[in-house]
């Protein structure tokens, strides 16, 4: 699974911050409290993180649909959804993925899936009902590219080096001071101070991951942009969603706050917070990126 | 699909396969004799225009293009656009060779001129059937599929493989089904 971002008022977004750390932290502390009371080594432990791993990559899909709510729907029951995600899919050459629609009214979309014949792609009923064709297209166009870009396996690939990584720190430190003595006294303090490394190791694998997450948002809008030949539609899409997603109180935007990652535009726009901790960049940054593609697209080709 | 794309997101559009259209010529013939289905004197193309600034360079070349094969060819090309912002060349002529190379005409002078990765698919109807019958040429993959729309958005999946198994050996048709892309309303 990705990561959410984070809402607007700085009590939430602290409050999101501190969930996701000690998620992934609580994930750290179960592989430390493993290593310390029994005797596996960091082999083994690798092993069984990459298991850990694997099951999430795996369920990707189930776990994104349920936790959104999104109902997989047939042809018959949403024609023109699968007629539009049916032609963009042969325009990128892809295999047609499950169409899934999210019965609420805040207009949003998203991917998952561990490869493209295995994936999902789900929006919103609020999505279909208050954008143009066109715009749905260049959201759709979008959703499509980062199953093409197979973000879902980049991103659980990058959360797994993540841990590894914090694991790993707390192995060469404790090799390191100690020499591979590992009788000598004074348990509980060395102890934390592992802790807090791992701890420190994690939060900063946790920014690059972020950072890798943004960067994955640009290419599947510049994929989108290649897609439909129209980064305008996307341009005006994006517009659309942030500005109505500001308008629709808390209570609606809490309700899909946990698929923030895999969201076109996360359900709380324009954080005060810190950049560096969103799963997705900035609206103005994502337009003057696809306004540059516009231009490009406008040159000559030959 | 290469690494690089996978590691810093595609940066093109995969590139049209035209070459294969001709091998309907040849399976027009067992279409005929064996399943007594005929060829209906229309096809069309199927491709996504650019926006932005490439429209009126498009545009342009565009209408020269559709004067140039019109004359090349002798056959009837009309436009139009659809609701998914795709346009469709509909291409009409009473000889069924000349149809197919009219089509193939259009799509490579659309390749030559750089919009080959704008190219969808290219439809071509058949009747005699319970339902009409479409081949379907899908340029990504460079093969055809079939297509038989039963009316509201159904379609005959069984006639569809029965389809396949009778030209496998004269088509190079899409194996995996789940390309088989549908035309529900094509514009032929």
């Amino acid at each position: 699974m990705k990561r959410k971002a984070y809402g607007r008022d700085i009590g939430l977004s602290v409050r999101m911050v501190i969930t996701m750390l000690l998620l992934g932290g609580l994930y750290v502390a179960f592989f430390v409290a493993l290593v310390t009371f029994t005797n596996l080594g960091v082999v083994p432990l690798i092993v069984l993180m990459g298991i850990f791993a694997l099951v999430q990559y795996f369920l990707s899909a189930k776990i994104a649909l349920a936790a959104s709510g999104a109902k997989v729907v047939e042809r018959e029951q949403a024609p023109e959804l699968h007629d539009m995600v049916e032609r963009l899919c042969a325009m990128s050459d892809l295999p047609k993925p499950r169409v899934a629609v999210i019965d609420t009214d805040v207009p949003n979309a998203f991917a998952t899936g561990r490869n493209p014949k295995n994936s999902v792609v789900a929006v919103t009923r609020g999505l279909w009902e208050r954008l143009e064709p066109r715009e749905v297209e260049g959201v759709v166009a979008h959703e499509l590219s980062h199953i093409a870009n197979r973000d879902v396996a980049i991103m659980t690939i990058s959360s797994f080096f993540a841990m590894v990584a914090a694991m790993l720190m707390r192995f060469g430190l404790y090799g390191g001071m100690f020499g591979g003595d590992r009788n000598r006294e004074g348990g509980a303090p060395v102890w934390l101070i592992m802790f807090a490394v791992s701890m420190v190791t994690y939060v900063l694998s946790y920014v690059l991951m972020m950072m890798i997450s943004r960067y994955r948002e640009y290419a599947a809008d510049r994929g989108a942009a290649l897609l439909t030949g129209a980064p305008e539609q996307l341009m005006s899409a994006l517009q659309k969603i942030s500005s109505r997603m500001t308008q629709i109180p808390q209570r609606d935007l809490r309700e899909v706050a946990g698929m923030n990652a895999f969201f076109i535009v996360p359900t709380s726009v324009k954080s005060s917070f810190a950049e560096l901790f969103m799963t997705h960049p900035p609206l103005e940054k994502r337009l003057a990126r696809l306004a540059t593609i516009s231009r490009e697209m406008g040159q000559a080709t030959r | 699909m290469g690494f690089g794309d996978v590691l810093f997101g595609r940066r093109k559009l995969k590139e049209a396969k035209g070459e294969r259209l001709f091998a309907l010529s040849t399976a027009r013939i067992t279409l005929e004799t064996e399943l007594h289905l005929k060829a209906a004197d229309a096809a069309a193309v199927c491709f996504k225009p650019l926006s932005a600034g490439e429209f009126v360079r498009a545009e342009n070349e565009l209408q020269e293009l559709l004067d140039l094969a019109a004359a090349q060819s002798g056959s009837r090309i009309e436009r139009r656009s659809d609701r998914f912002g795709f346009e469709w060349l509909i291409v009409r002529d009473p000889d069924f060779e000349d149809l197919v190379t009219t089509v193939h005409l259009i799509s490579s002078e659309l390749q030559n001129r750089g919009f080959g990765p704008q190219l969808l698919a290219a439809a071509f109807r058949f009747d005699g059937g319970k339902h009409p019958v479409y081949w379907i040429y899908g340029y990504k993959r460079g093969a055809f599929w079939p297509f038989v729309p039963m009316g509201d958005q159904k379609r005959d999946n069984a006639e569809e493989l029965e389809l396949q198994a009778k030209l496998e050996r004269e088509l190079p048709i899409e194996k995996d089904l789940t390309r088989w892309l549908a035309l529900f309303d094509a514009p032929i």
